[in-house]
């Protein structure tokens, strides 16, 4: 078996499975990003507040992510950091309209990057400055700026502005983290 | 928001959302649900004057009115003469005060107005309202709500209403019509109410004669009374204690039967306080405003948390705000707002920080029984206490002088490592360093006069020679010039090996004089070079 399984991925015919987390604050569009991401038959039409987690699966070019899609609602991110380990890559989405609760983004953030599961990894994390259709919404340079991206050193990380309805600037951010995983792996 | 420049402002996130403008004065606001319309909207209720402007989706609503009160009898007779031109201002003013002096029912606004006028001012006056009824208004001091019959975060409320006569009006959510009345010995300035109204509730009211009364339904008048030392500034109940804040820089806890608990002194005037209710884990504080641009949290009477401001904060708030669950809103006084959002991972720590008598103090200790040896002595103590006195400052003589006599013969024998003659100041230390059988003897002396060399100094050594040998046991010391530190060294040599050590005295002394200067007792160590080897 375990030629065959090499044999396949040389061929190209068996995809690498990924694990990723995605996080973000309740109502910043992690299951709408995730939903638009999976092949078109496979959406789903109403997007509801996500208890607890779920888990969703999608492909690309070259691999094949498996997506811990977290609740971002306060009482469920306590849980988040049960499946930090498992983690190879995070997606972090940030509702970019919502000014008041940048802190708190900031914040969810910032307890991530120091948690002892995370802090000495080289993981690779992907943040989606989202909602950018929305007229108050605020640049993804801004984004980074109130999140203090520029502090996270030891890790690849990237911003792109998204807006998950229409499905702009998904296929970057995704490209770019598929790069991240396979240079991560050689 | 209800402000001074007469707006309703609401906002959204970080940004104005919308903004009314209101006719008079505001004197409370208050949200309430009042129906089970889908979706559930709350509305916005806004006391001003005698009326309470309702609010639903940013567009006025409804407006209700207090109803109007009696108006003297005697006093309308008086207006209706007047209108019918029977009697001059003059007389008309004479008889309204006649009636302002006597009458239980108090005058109406018309006629106070009327009798601050100037005499010449009257007539036009009389002319210009006697056309008009004479009507008596109230106005409200205070607003709250209360559930109508389910206790759900999204049920439907009825407005309370305090007002200047003191009444206090409890009005049905959907009909605004008065459901209960209640009256006061005093015009109510705070108001707070838990419960249901179709089931049990309790009012509790912070009065201007510096009284808290508590009212429960079906009761006309009140139930309990709680007579407070300076007026109350503030009424937050916290599960079923209510806290007081007073002018008197206190804030004090009371049961819900008005039983004093606790008070605790704040430093600095209160401006305003408000309840910190954290749901998701249950926990309750009150959180006060002061002058000096902080807010206390307080659980019970202990501090938990200070949060310090720009600027003097005027009014808090602490709840949901938008998505977030725990946020805490205050306006300042220059006009700011503040929004902070308490952390998920935080913990109100339950130490003690306030000031007062520590929890280890109200432990009760284990005291054991008086014995009956403790008895006779506590006895003999109370009979002989003036014998006992003399005997023990005897004693006390005594050991001064002891201690003064010693003092006086180390001086004279010049036992000191510092001179007492002025002729030669000099200071001495010694250290011993190795660990044997040779040890290192370096002897730091000072001249500690203004300007005076010494010489002429000789430096002797008292010791056992049965225990240690020394090269050169008697030397000249060099000239010492003042100020400076001049260190030297000899070497001793310890000749026992049983690990016994002994005292080594050092003399300094003065050429042709067998009184020693100065003395140096060194204690030296153990030899444990020998005892190896």
């Amino acid at each position: 078996m375990g030629l065959f399984d090499k044999l396949a991925g040389w061929l190209g015919l068996k995809k690498k499975e990924v694990h990723v987390l995605c996080l973000g604050l309740d109502n910043s569009g992690k299951t709408t990003i995730i939903n638009k991401l999976k092949p078109s038959n496979a959406q789903t039409q109403d997007i509801v507040p996500t208890i607890g987690f779920s888990i969703e699966k999608f492909k690309t070019s070259s691999l094949s992510f498996t997506v811990f899609d977290m609740s971002g609602q306060g009482r469920y991110r306590n849980l988040w950091e049960h499946y930090y380990k498992e983690g190879q890559a995070i997606i972090f989405v940030i509702d970019s309209s919502d000014k008041l609760r940048m802190v708190v983004a900031k914040e969810e953030l910032d307890t991530l990057l120091n948690h002892p599961d995370i802090k000495h990894r080289r993981i690779p994390i992907l943040f989606f400055a989202n909602k950018m259709d929305l007229r108050d919404a605020v640049s993804s340079v801004k984004v980074s700026q109130l999140l203090s991206l520029e502090n996270i050193k030891d890790k690849p990380w990237q911003i792109c502005a998204s807006d998950a309805l229409k499905g702009e600037g998904l296929q970057e951010g995704v490209d770019w983290l598929q790069d991240q995983i396979q240079a991560m792996k050689t | 928001m209800a402000g001074h420049t007469m707006r309703l402002k609401v906002y959204s996130g970080t940004g104005l959302a919308s903004e009314s403008i209101l006719l008079d004065l505001p004197s409370a606001v208050a949200t309430f649900l009042m129906d089970q319309n889908e979706p559930r909207t709350p509305a916005v209720a806004v006391a001003s004057g005698p009326f309470v402007y309702i609010y639903k989706n940013l567009r006025p609503y409804f407006k209700f009115t207090l109803p109007p009160l009696d108006v003297n009898p005697l006093e309308q007779d008086v207006w209706e003469q007047a209108k019918e031109d029977m009697i001059d201002p003059l007389t008309l003013k004479e008889m309204l005060e006649g009636i302002r002096d006597k009458a239980e029912i108090p005058l109406s606004v018309r006629s106070l107005r009327f009798l601050a006028q100037e005499v010449q001012e009257m007539e036009s006056f009389v002319n210009l309202h006697k056309g008009q009824p004479i009507k008596r208004q109230t106005v409200i001091t205070c607003m709250s709500t209360l559930k109508k019959n389910m206790a759900d975060e999204d049920a439907v409320s009825c407005l309370v209403i305090g007002t200047e006569n003191a009444d206090v009006l409890i009005l049905d959510p959907e009909a605004f019509t008065i459901l209960a009345k209640m009256t006061l010995p005093s015009v109510p300035a705070f108001l707070d109410v838990m419960g249901q109204f179709d089931v049990e509730y309790r009012v509790t009211v912070a009065c201007r004669d510096g009284n808290i009364y508590i009212l429960r339904r079906e009761s006309k008048r009140p139930k309990y009374c709680i007579e407070l030392r300076a007026q109350p500034v503030g009424l937050v109940r916290v599960h079923k204690n209510i806290v007081v804040g007073c002018s008197d820089e206190t804030l004090q806890g009371y049961s819900q039967k008005g039983k004093k608990l606790w008070t605790v002194y704040l430093p600095a005037p209160l401006m305003t306080m408000s309840l910190l209710d954290q749901k998701s884990r249950g926990f309750q504080a009150v959180m006060v405003g002061m002058a000096n641009q902080e807010v206390h949290m307080y659980r019970d009477k202990n501090l938990v948390d200070i949060i310090c401001t720009q600027d003097v904060v005027t009014s808090i708030c602490f709840g949901r705000y938008g998505r977030e669950d725990n946020t805490l809103i205050m306006t300042t006084k220059g006009g700011g707002l503040i929004i902070k959002i308490l952390k998920r991972t935080a913990v109100f720590e339950e130490k003690d920080t306030s000031l007062g008598p520590p929890m280890a103090q109200s432990i009760r200790l284990s005291v054991p029984k008086k014995t009956r040896l403790y008895v006779d002595q506590t006895l003999r103590e109370r009979e002989n206490a003036v014998a006992m006195h003399h005997v023990f400052q005897m004693d006390l003589y005594r050991l001064r002088l002891m201690a003064a006599r010693a003092y006086v013969k180390a001086l004279e024998s010049s036992l000191t490592p510092i001179t007492s003659t002025l002729q030669e100041p000099l200071k001495m230390n010694a250290v011993v360093q190795g660990i044997g059988p040779t040890f290192k003897l370096t002897l730091h002396i000072q001249n500690t006069s203004a300007g005076r060399p010494s010489i002429n100094l000789l430096v002797s050594f008292l010791y056992d020679q049965s225990l240690y040998s020394m090269k050169r046991a008697f030397f000249k010391a060099p000239m010492l010039v003042p100020g400076l530190n001049y260190p030297i060294e000899t070497f001793v040599e310890c000749l026992s090996d049983k690990g016994i050590s002994d005292v080594i005295k050092v003399f300094v002394l003065r050429e042709g004089q067998s009184t020693p200067l100065l003395t140096a007792h060194i204690n030296m160590p153990v030899s444990e070079g020998l005892a190896a080897a």
